[in-house]
């Protein structure tokens, strides 16, 4: 067992990040630059950006808006995110993973950290509730989506459970789990939804620049589709 | 806050209606191409040529790595409300679109198909996407309740314009727009020019007779500060709208004329073609440059204001054009005190519906209810109102497809019927000819005792004519 968390904390914690980093930069890369090529096609490119910053900023904390649609859904998510990212991000174990790379950063004290990750383990047991119970949401659920989310339960519960000292489950064990469900989560990140982690500001700009249409596009389709003639209406 | 209890009033007869377009594919979205056999392929070729000239293909790329389908947006649409069918959540209809982006135009998807052998579309699937595309509104209300910031409304556009170029567009809009662009007369109503001036001379004697005063329709008049275009159907049957507008502007001492080329506003590009979206832009900015005129005016109108504040700076050659709704006029107007309303005149509980294509961008919500205000006695607010307003039922071009009435009616309309009558309101103010046709069939259809008019038709009540024009 112990070579196992071995493997999963040394060759494979690194080749998991690698291919975040690099998926991400990737994703990044590229939708900034269609989006630029875009910008540069429409005929009107005076593109709103402080509203759509605006906008984006209201969605990071979106406390006037939880309630007003599926609230139980709404808050659970909220809760989920702020949970997972933070006790993901300051947990001292984490940080001092990135100590061989010189990287530092402060940390929430573990207590904190544990009532972080049960808040995003209970959002995320409501978020798995709500596909599986509710209908319209079971209605636009795929496979993907239900394994990320036991990848993430598993992930955070077995990370919480590490640090009881009431846990009946072999530290070790808890260890692995925790572990091997974590590296799953972050290599499938560039690849799944889940990359909206690293495009979610590029989301809203997407939607405000896709209504600035090309000066001649739908000639050019015409053109393309029924050559120089053209077609009639 | 959005009714939950609503899902489950749905009645059988109702449900039955939703399925209705299923048995009957294509019965309002054909017109040139019956039941192409090739219709997928035609539907892929499409959409390639789509993606190829326009700005969609960033989105559909950006959307496909990103949608969380938490769905939000369906507690939002009206449709699914009523419906409870999953055709009708808005990101399972736009998930429709982004699959096929995935399958046919991305590397992983092609790569996908190969190894896993998957299904490749079929004409079945393009007639469940084209009948799921034009059961939504294109109100866009699913985008304001999207955590991500998606906009379905233009994955619906995106989809419907791919559908049009393949042979699948609805006839009760292709006919008007055939005649608006290669018919004689140039608008969608067919209405010749002798019948405007007739209208137009009518109105004018009309107004003098019931006000004392004098007003004016000028007719290409050159160099006049605003050129005005109107959906052509409020010639036909919105006088009192016209009266009160002209009435406005007489009053207000404002330049403007109406071209006797191009009067119609109506733009349906905006509901199913992009081509066709920049042809009605391009006539629009002709006329107004042979009149030399200095901006665009736009009548009570949600769709063809939405049109020309929002793509007449993309389809612009020349010099920039500026555009304004006639309320946002009215306002400015009665603002600087040149215009004066009578706030006796209007006595009944008066209600505003807001017309989405200028509410939910949060254009024009508080001018009109200012104008409102200042002169109806009992005004109430619908709830929600403004940027989360209810479409009327007929949006996206829907109103103009007679085929699905029963759907508007039952279907589509629903919440909107209902908050009218939660507001116990005997006028509702509906500045938009799409809204006014739509809302007035709704009321009738469930014998709601209100009336529907435009917000110029309560001007008309209530102006003060200057003495100067009663000479």
């Amino acid at each position: 067992m112990e070579e196992l968390l071995a493997l999963l904390k040394g060759p494979l914690l690194t080749f998991v990040v690698v291919i975040l980093v690099l998926g991400l930069i990737r994703q990044v890369v590229l939708s900034v630059w269609v989006l630029i090529e875009a910008t540069r096609r429409a005929g009107d490119r005076n593109i709103p950006y402080a509203r759509v910053l605006r906008n984006i900023a209201i969605w990071v904390f979106p406390v006037t808006r939880l309630h007003r649609s599926l609230p139980v859904f709404s808050y659970a998510s909220f809760f989920f995110h702020l949970g997972v990212i933070s006790s993901a991000v300051f947990l001292r174990e984490h940080i001092d993973l990135f100590g061989p790379l010189g990287l530092s950063w402060p940390s929430i004290p573990r207590p904190y950290v544990d009532w972080l990750a049960l808040l995003a383990f209970v959002g995320l047991t409501i978020l798995l509730g709500y596909r599986i119970y509710v209908r319209q949401s079971r209605a636009v659920s795929g496979f993907a989506d239900y394994v990320i989310l036991v990848l993430l339960i598993v992930t955070v519960g077995m990370g919480y459970l590490a640090g009881q000292s009431w846990n009946v489950i072999p530290y070790d064990v808890t260890m692995v789990f925790h572990i091997a469900a974590g590296l799953a989560i972050l290599v499938l990140i560039p690849f799944t939804k889940l990359a909206h982690c690293a495009l979610y500001p590029l989301v809203r700009l997407s939607s405000e620049i896709g209504w600035h249409f090309t000066q001649e596009g739908g000639h050019d389709v015409v053109k393309t589709l029924y050559g120089p003639e053209g077609r009639k209406i | 806050m959005v009714d939950q209890t609503r899902i489950t009033t749905t009645t059988t007869e109702e449900k039955k209606v939703a399925a209705e377009p299923k048995k009957q594919p294509y019965s309002y979205h054909l017109d040139r191409i019956p039941l192409a056999e090739d219709r997928a392929e035609k539907f892929l070729e499409s959409f390639a040529a789509v993606l190829r000239h326009t700005n969609y293909k960033p989105v559909l790329d950006i959307y496909a790595r990103s949608m969380a389908h938490c769905g939000r947006c369906a507690t939002a649409c009206p449709v699914y409300q009523t419906t409870e069918d999953p055709r009708d959540i808005p990101c399972h209809r736009s998930q429709q679109i982004v699959d096929i982006y995935k399958r046919y135009f991305t590397l992983g998807g092609w790569l996908r198909a190969k190894i896993l052998g998957d299904d490749p579309l079929t004409n079945q699937k393009v007639d469940e996407i084209a009948e799921s595309l034009y059961r939504c509104t294109a109100c866009r209300r699913c985008s304001i309740e999207c955590p991500m910031g998606l906009d379905h409304g233009l994955i619906t556009h995106f989809g419907r314009y791919v559908l049009s170029e393949a042979g699948i567009d609805p006839k009760g809009l292709v006919v008007s727009v055939r005649e608006q662009l290669e018919g004689e007369t140039r608008n969608t109503s067919k209405v010749p020019l002798l019948a405007l001036k007739d209208t137009l001379e009518f109105l004018e004697e009309d107004f003098e007779s019931m006000k004392g005063a004098k007003i004016r329709f000028p007719l290409d008049e050159e160099g006049a500060e605003y050129v005005f275009f109107t959906p052509v159907s409020d010639y036909l049957m919105e006088a009192e709208t016209l009266m009160g507008i002209a009435a406005v502007l007489t009053a207000g001492g404002v330049s403007w004329t109406i071209g006797t080329h191009v009067y119609d506003a109506i733009n349906y590009g905006l509901f199913y073609n992009d081509w066709v979206l920049q042809r009605v832009v391009d006539q629009t900015l002709e006329e107004t440059r042979r009149l030399k005129g200095r901006r665009i005016l736009i009548g009570e109108c949600g769709h063809a204001s939405r049109v020309s504040q929002f793509f007449v700076p993309s389809f612009n050659r020349g010099e920039e054009i500026p555009v304004i709704n006639i309320m946002e006029l009215t306002y400015d107007l009665l603002k600087a005190g040149k215009i004066g309303l009578d706030p006796g005149v209007v006595t009944e509980k008066v209600t505003y519906h807001d017309p989405c294509n200028i509410a939910r961008s949060g254009w024009i919500i508080d001018q009109p209810r200012a104008i409102l205000r200042s002169f109806v006695k009992d005004f109430v607010e619908m709830t929600p109102n403004g940027r989360e307003n209810y479409c009327c039922g007929g949006g996206g071009g829907t109103v103009s497809l007679d085929e699905i009435h029963k759907f508007r009616m039952e279907i589509g309309g629903r919440t909107k019927m209902e908050q009218i009558r939660a507001t116990g309101a005997e006028i509702v103010v509906a500045p938009c000819a799409n809204c006014k046709k739509q809302l007035r069939e709704l009321m009738n259809y469930h014998k709601l005792p209100v009336q529907v008019v435009g917000l110029h038709d309560l001007i008309l009540r209530a102006i003060r004519m200057p003495k100067s024009s009663s000479d």
